[in-house]
């Protein structure tokens, strides 16, 4: 579905990615891990058209999306749930749902989705009216994830859905994304932390200093030695 | 008591203006982190268009409101295209010295096409006041009354309650955020500082006819809409519009109660009391733009 060749990408002197290919199968969850600084974050911005890339391509069903701006990349059924979770603090929850369904004019549509991820996360529908910014993170997690969903995508970029987020929730967090897969969207899903998506993952791709030195099932890169000794705490 | 009531009267007909021009230089400030030095001339402009379409080309009165919002709206689309769209990820400093430019090019274009003399805008409504109990008031303040209070909630209905309202609050937020959603930032910059123009050429319409329209009206205005949105907190709307309002108190009893001649001097002392006392403005616990 997506196929990233060769992608270099960077900011100003900074190169973050260094000739980056990997490949995300339809249906597949797919795990890009590795260390803080090896350019996870900065894959997904440049498939999402948020830093430009420098050479290299990206392919989403064949079809050439390299340089393409973020609301055409929406556009062709990608959706980006970003690090931090930016929920839009001073909107309230039902606007921020809105907003994921900004590019979309079917209005039935947009009204089912909304009714299903009410009901999937009822503390968001019990706090549609309250400003996103005076949610608990789990709860903003759960609603960035739920905006994402709203547009409908095939595929959805997760960047660090973890990071801050007390155990249960992370738990709670990563069964919710692999019920997203399992209901038919494809995932690529970008961790710090490397156990939970590798044991979580169809597959997966070690990243370290923009290149990726592994890729394998999940089950395999725990097994691997070198992942166990610098990611798994050997 | 008659006067005070008085007072009270001309300070809704002028803080509807006042929250005009506020609310458009906090809107453009809060979503684009643009020092607009173009506002003041805007809201020349604004006059001036009033003045030709009703003086020069004969037009309906009523239709040169709507004519004057319109060309805000052209012109300050324009500037935005040409000159700030460029200049987007310039450091601030840049910016607001083309700003300069820009308004002082716009000032300069009013006393070149029509004149250093102050011109009057003619009006159908009659001359005497409407009386209502000790208090009068010209039928014509009270039609800028109305039609402030009209685009105040029109712009207030936009921002809250439309499609394009929920990405303009979405870009000030998040712009990169608002991307990823799919919202043309860029087209919104565009549309939010047509907007905020509009509004001061709307503010520059209504006051024109009140007044007289000269080139160097602007400034006074533009000090002003600055006063009010430091008073109601940069990017907060609600605090401009209610700031307008006080301004437009603060202005009447000095003016009333003190001495005429300290009517423009209220508003500086307001800036300089909010600067000393509260500095993120009055209303910085309250909602922001989104």
């Amino acid at each position: 579905m997506l196929e990233i060749r060769d992608l270099v990408c960077g900011y100003g002197h900074v190169t973050a990615l260094k000739g980056l290919t990997i490949e995300v199968r339809a249906g597949q969850l797919v795990a890009l891990v590795g260390a803080n600084g090896a350019g996870k974050s900065t894959t997904l911005r440049a498939i999402s058209g948020l830093v430009p890339a420098r050479s290299g391509s990206i392919r989403l069903e064949g079809r050439d999306i390299t340089g393409a701006d973020p609301r055409r990349v929406l556009g062709h059924g990608i959706a980006h749930c970003p690090e931090g979770r930016r929920v839009f603090p001073q909107m309230s929850v039902a606007e921020n749902l809105a907003m994921g369904a900004y590019l979309r004019r079917d209005k039935a549509g947009i009204a089912a989705d909304l009714a299903r991820i009410y009901g999937e996360f009822p503390r968001l529908a019990e706090r549609r009216a309250q400003a996103a910014g005076t949610l608990s993170g789990g709860e903003q997690q759960m609603l960035a994830i739920g905006r994402a969903l709203m547009a409908r995508p095939k595929l959805v970029l997760f960047d660090e859905p973890s990071l801050g987020l007390a155990p249960n929730i992370v738990e709670r967090m990563f069964s919710v994304i692999r019920a997203i897969c399992d209901a038919g969207t494809t995932v690529l899903l970008v961790e710090q932390n490397a156990f939970a998506a590798l044991e979580l993952c169809d597959y997966a791709y070690l990243l370290e200093t923009g290149r990726i030195v592994l890729a394998g099932k999940g089950a395999d890169l725990i097994a691997d030695p070198h992942v166990r000794d610098a990611y798994l705490g050997g | 008591m008659a006067e005070f009531y008085q007072h009270l009267l001309n300070t809704l007909v002028l803080g509807g203006t006042y929250a005009l021009l506020g609310i458009g230089l906090t809107l453009i400030f809060g979503i684009m982190n643009v020092v607009n030095f173009t506002h003041g001339a805007l809201y020349t402009v604004g006059a001036y268009l009033t003045y030709l379409a009703v003086a020069a080309l004969g037009l309906n009165f009523f239709l040169a409101l709507p004519a004057a919002i319109l060309g805000g709206l052209v012109l300050g689309a324009a500037i935005e295209l040409v000159l700030l769209r460029p200049l987007r990820g310039s450091d601030i400093d840049t910016t607001m010295l083309v700003m300069i430019g820009a308004g002082i090019v716009l000032q300069s274009g009013t006393l070149w096409l029509f004149g250093g003399v102050a011109k009057a805008i003619p009006t159908p409504f009659p001359e005497a006041p409407l009386q209502i109990g000790p208090v009068s008031v010209s039928w014509l303040r009270l039609f800028v009354l109305g039609a402030a209070l009209t685009l105040i909630v029109l712009t207030y209905v936009l921002i809250n309650r439309t499609r394009l309202g929920l990405a303009m609050r979405a870009a000030f937020q998040d712009h990169d955020t608002a991307a990823l959603m799919g919202v043309n930032v860029r087209l919104i910059y565009t549309a939010t500082f047509a907007i905020g123009s509009s509004l001061a050429a709307a503010a520059g319409a209504l006051l024109g006819p009140v007044y007289v329209v000269f080139p160097q009206m602007g400034g006074m205005a533009e000090l002003k809409a600055f006063a009010i949105v430091i008073l109601g907190g940069l990017g907060n709307i609600t605090g401009a519009a209610i700031g307008g309002f006080i301004l437009a108190l603060a202005e009447e009893l000095g003016a009333g109660y003190i001495s005429s001649g300290y009517r423009d001097a209220m508003g500086f002392l307001i800036i300089i009391a909010v600067l000393v006392f509260k500095p993120t403005g009055l209303f910085a616990k309250a909602e922001r733009i989104g």
